[in-house]
């Protein structure tokens, strides 16, 4: 082992550029995800699915499906009627669809056979009667009422098919309005999004004889899926266990218990033989749950001071056939609109329709991203209204940190201030925007995120993270986290948590993650929530042990030296446990070790987080985008336009992020980037067709994400603000970094050539169309032209 | 998705294809690369109970500025030092095609038959069921014009070579069971979308001849999409000019990706023309005129109707200058 470092050098691990521990198996093609795993005896499941967007089930007859040889099982809806849905409020849901198809690809009877031709041929077996009923594609049939037995679900309280109103006021908007030296308004329309990840879902069912059920999933909540089989089969939850293999990303899309989760294990039970099914990238389209389609107006108020007075917002979210995280997304889309800004009134009307298209739910920057747009576009035309550059507007509107928003968010670490400041002092924004010729400019887009919902969506005072740590003899450290590594690098943060706390490499620590027998329970990798709450419950795991240690340390310096040294004076590193006044002074960590177990045995220790009581304001919905911090950001684009074909290059994003604390700039920077890819590809290219509710490109040829080709270079600003309560001061990066670039490459566009889009993603052909429509209207060029 | 059960026939000669192919027509499809058969078989596009591989006929593998087998590979022909000197805008038109990986299978035989693409057509069977069937996959009707009064298929022809190789004036070889013969290639493609062109089942194509008179042209290629890799042409315009000085002797324009078949724009008229941007308008607004592409792929049809314009305009000034 190396020397201790001395005491002034920091910290060992934290804010290093680590590799993550997850990153060589997965290069080299030893991780196992759900697709590789084969037990004896699998069986093979497929789906038959719907090919109506709304249709009323007579009858099904699966005699000659099962009467096939090779065929083990066949299920239908019927035998699990049981609603389930990932949000208490909404079970909408079932295994497969029970009397009623509400999708073009909604499950209708599923089937387990010797192999995949078998189990093909049994689905051409199934006979199904429909009754086709009218299908409501556009949210604008949506909201016109209609006969109760054509609702799409007849729970609502609504006489059409609204699935969630949200109405919240604050402060005299209109007299803002009345006041206003100036205002911005526009109609946007965003279109829905795949969440694109590259490992279509799989899932592996085994009820043994034991009559215990084994469930492997690519799941970001496997908690939820645990919840979700017991409520639908009808077991007790300690009868199921459910692992979470390798995931191939999941951006949100692997967060919902799933239907065809339930279908594979209702397989299994029926057969008493593993079942696995894997789904085709079209049926990933049918599963979706992408970002919502929306549409939204938007007013904007400034007084002549270039004070922001008003936000007034009206957002439809299409949701699809199902609520999945919809009632979620239909506060979001409101209440995370404001920040980074100080707005004095606002008012906010959300409404979420179902819709017969496969339903939308939570993906990566989860309602948050489509209102950003509007808002950052209309800030710009503002700022052109009262003479101001849009720079100079926002910087007169920032919150502060340790304050609070009109809804009654608690801000603590912010530093949107520094993030602006780099992201347009490294772009030579006041040099170059408004100066570019023709056909180029620079535009800016700021945003927050909330890092871990404060509100568990069950409401339990169970902690939202905990974490198991256990060393034996041999020295390593063995983790037990149920948060759900999905790509994002959540295991080498909590062993980064561990090693850092203890003192010892990384390498010592080794992460069993989500398998619902062995590790604690955590409420997923979604909102952002994973660093801050696993981290912290990671941290006071790993300090338990770590008093453990210190005490034999103590025990071990006294023996050895005239002194001793109390263990409040020792600190850990490099593997060695040292006094921090006096280096020289040492033991190593194996020694401590060795004696802590001594007539002890193992050494275990658990940690837990639960986010502090936050709720000040009363209004329905208070809670909704409640977090215990948030991340900021400021992000400047510099993009080209072709005015002759509409192309739109991105040369360079400077994107400046405050994320509390860089734990690991490796997988901060991954996530800044990753985020701004994905966020071009909804702001350029990404774009959910519909034909009649069929999408009508569910593949990765046709539904088209950037290509590397595209992806401009990057310049990762980290702004670090140490947040207070943050695992070494450390707040999300997710989710948080994707919304900005969005508007940053819309206002660039507009720097370049003058023209406003209202409409994502903005295509060559929209891009054309608008300059088409400007070259048509000279009164309204360009002022820089 | 699994591939269908089909019997793998894998001959060893022109001749001997030709005579399988006797046997097996009509239930039998060609495979070379396999980049655009197999997955169209594994959606059940038209599945076939034998396919006849060409991968053991080398024969087929010629590779010369004169003459280019089937079975060359996308990735030869664009790598190809000959090719690149001689013939610079047939390997700038391969190298856009599909990804590398792909073009390391796909040939050049496999993209002048690439099979029409479209919205309703490319998709699996359950989606074509939920429409009512897409008439290319014996449906009832074409989804792209469901009211036109002849039922014709509107999937659009998508090759990048077919319409360089159309404005350097080659032909292709084919043989069959009448033997050989050898047709121009722009009377090679036949409207409508499933017709395609004027092989009839049983024959093959068997390689391109480029003649010594396409070295007097200059060529050049514009492809539309929306990456820069991967996609199929959304739009592809070629053009070939010979020039004397500033005269133009000959102007050849053709696009792919805007209807069933390349489209040749006949431009007898523009033949011996003092070289100007009028010249060159006139030559885009022509385009314009005869281009009408229908909503079967991404991005409008009035957009890509444009596009051809502009870039056929773009293409020509960069070709006389």
């Amino acid at each position: 082992m190396k020397e201790p470092r001395s005491p002034a050098s920091g910290f060992n691990i934290v804010g290093k550029r680590t590799p993550l521990v997850d990153a060589l198996p997965k290069a080299a093609g030893t991780a196992v995800y759900v697709d590789d795993i084969k037990l004896p005896g699998m069986l093979v499941a497929r789906v038959l699915r719907s090919p109506h967007a709304h249709a009323r089930i007579r009858a099904i007859d699966t005699s000659k499906a099962e009467a096939l040889p090779g065929v083990r099982a066949v299920v239908t809806g019927a035998e699990a009627p049981t609603k389930f849905g990932v949000l208490p409020l909404s079970k909408d849901e079932t295994a497969m669809a029970v009397d009623r198809a509400r999708f073009v690809g909604h499950e209708v009877a599923a089937v387990a056979a010797d192999d995949e031709e078998i189990a093909d041929a049994a689905l051409r077996l199934i006979a199904v009667d429909y009754e086709v009923l009218p299908a409501f594609v556009e949210p604008e049939q949506a909201v016109k009422p209609v006969p109760p037995e054509h609702k799409i679900h007849d729970y609502t309280k609504f006489p059409d098919n609204t699935h969630r109103l949200v109405q919240h006021a604050f402060g005299d908007l209109d007299g803002a309005f009345r006041s206003a030296a100036a205002t911005a308004d526009g109609r946007f329309k965003m279109a829905g999004l795949s969440h694109a990840f590259t490992e279509p879902h799989a899932v592996l069912a085994h009820f043994e004889p034991t009559g215990r059920l084994t469930v492997w999933s690519c799941q970001q909540v496997p908690h939820y899926l645990h919840r979700a089989l017991a409520e639908v089969l009808g077991m007790p939850m300690h009868r199921i266990r459910v692992i979470k293999p390798t995931v191939g990303g999941g951006f949100g899309g692997k967060s919902d218990p799933f239907p065809h989760e339930i279908l594979v294990a209702m397989l299994s039970r029926k057969c008493g033989r593993p079942v696995k099914l894997r789904l085709d990238r079209e049926e990933v389209y049918f599963v979706h749950r992408g970002r919502h389609p929306t549409k939204t107006k938007l007013a904007i108020a400034a007084d002549a001071d270039g004070k922001l007075t008003g936000m007034d917002l009206d957002v439809v979210i299409d949701g699809g056939a199902f609520g999945s995280f919809g009632i979620i997304s239909s506060y979001y889309n409101g209440v995370l609109s404001q920040a980074p800004y100080r707005f004095e009134t606002f008012r906010y009307n959300g409404r979420r329709v179902y819709t017969n298209k496969p339903p939308s739910g939570a993906m990566r920057g989860h309602g948050a991203v489509n209102t950003r747009f509007a808002l950052e576009t209309l800030l710009d035309e503002l700022a052109e209204k009262l003479g101001l550059d849009p720079v100079e507007l926002r910087r007169r509107n920032l919150i502060p940190p340790n304050s609070t928003t009109i809804n009654g968010f608690r801000i603590t670490s912010n530093g949107i201030a520094q993030c602006i400041d780099e992201c347009t002092r490294r772009s030579g924004w006041a040099e170059r925007r408004g100066k570019l010729p023709y056909g180029r400019g620079l535009g800016i887009g700021c945003g927050f995120y909330i890092s871990g919902s404060a509100l568990p969506i069950h409401w339990t005072k169970l902690p939202q993270s905990t974490v198991h740590l256990k060393i034996d003899m041999d020295g390593g450290i063995t983790l037990h986290t149920g948060a759900s590594e999905i790509g994002q690098g959540s295991d080498t943060m909590a062993a980064q948590m561990v090693a850092e706390v203890l003192g010892v490499p990384i390498d010592m620590v080794r992460v069993v993650a989500v398998d619902t027998d062995l590790s604690p329970v955590d409420l997923g990798s979604y909102s952002s929530r994973v660093t801050f709450m696993n981290g912290n419950a990671a941290i006071e795991a790993a300090s338990k042990i770590r008093d453990k240690l210190g005490r034999a340390a103590e025990i071990l310096l006294a023996q050895r030296t005239k002194y001793g040294v109390p263990r409040e004076y020792l600190d850990f590193a490099d593997g060695w446990i040292y006094a921090r006044t006096n280096p020289e002074l040492r033991v190593s960590y194996m020694e401590a070790l060795t004696l802590a177990l001594e007539n002890n045995g193992a050494l275990v220790a658990k940690g837990v987080y639960q986010s502090p009581p936050l709720e000040v304001a009363t209004h329905k919905g208070a809670a909704a985008g409640l977090s215990p911090t948030y991340s900021f950001s400021a992000y400047v684009a510099d993009v080209e336009v072709d005015p002759d074909t509409g192309y739109v290059r991105v040369h360079k994003i400077w994107a400046a992020h405050d994320c509390g604390r860089s734990l690991n700039p490796i997988a901060v920077e991954g996530q800044i980037e990753g985020s701004i890819h994905m966020g071009l590809g909804q702001a350029l290219m990404e774009e959910l067709r519909f034909n009649k509710g069929q999408p009508l490109e569910p593949n990765l040829l046709d539904y088209r994400t950037l290509s590397a080709k595209q992806m401009p270079e990057v310049e990762v600003i980290v702004v670090e603000t140490n947040d207070p309560e943050g695992p070494f001061g450390a707040k999300e990066v997710g989710e948080g970094p994707l919304a900005p670039v969005i508007p940053a490459v819309a206002n660039a566009i507009y720097d370049a050539v003058g023209v406003r889009l209202r409409e994502l993603p903005m295509t060559p052909d929209r891009v054309l169309e608008a300059i088409d429509q400007k070259r048509d209207k000279p009164a309204l060029a360009h002022a820089a032209e | 998705m699994l591939l269908p059960a089909f019997a793998l026939h894998q001959p060893t000669s022109v001749d001997g294809a030709v005579a399988l192919a006797a046997r097996l027509a009509p239930d039998f499809d060609w495979v070379a690369g396999g980049t655009d058969l197999l997955p169209n078989y594994k959606q059940r596009l038209n599945a076939r109970p034998h396919v006849v591989s060409l991968a053991r006929v080398a024969e087929l593998r010629d590779l010369s500025t004169s003459r280019i087998g089937a079975l060359v590979r996308l990735r030869d022909l664009e790598r190809d030092p000959a090719i690149r000197a001689t013939f610079p805008a047939l390997a700038d038109a391969a190298s856009q095609i599909a990804s590398t990986t792909l073009r390391e299978s796909g040939t050049v035989g496999g993209n002048l038959c690439l099979d029409n693409r479209c919205y309703y057509f490319n998709q699996s069977e359950l989606w074509r069921d939920a429409k009512g069937g897409c008439l290319k996959v014996a449906g009832p009707i074409c989804l792209v014009v469901p009211t036109q009064k002849e039922n014709i298929c509107w999937a659009a022809y998508s090759g990048d070579l077919a319409p360089v190789l159309q404005v350097l004036g080659a032909s292709v070889g084919i043989a069959g069971p009448d033997g050989r013969r050898t047709v121009p290639l722009v009377e090679f493609f036949q409207p409508d979308g499933i017709r395609r062109n004027v092989l009839a089942r049983g024959e093959l194509l068997t390689h391109v001849e480029i003649p010594e008179t396409a070295k007097a042209y200059r060529a050049g290629y514009r492809k539309l999409r929306q990456r820069d890799t991967i996609d199929f042409p959304i739009l592809g315009v070629a053009a070939a000019v010979h020039l004397e000085g500033d005269t133009v002797r000959d102007v050849r324009v053709s696009l792919t990706a805007v209807d069933t078949i390349p489209v040749w724009i006949d431009l007898a008229d523009e033949r011996d023309k003092r070289m100007s941007l009028a010249w060159i308008e006139r030559i885009a607004a022509r385009v314009l005129e005869r281009v009408q592409p229908v909503k079967n792929v991404s991005l409008r049809p009035g957009y890509r109707r444009k596009m051809a314009a502009v870039l056929t305009r773009r293409l020509l000034v960069a070709l006389t200058t």
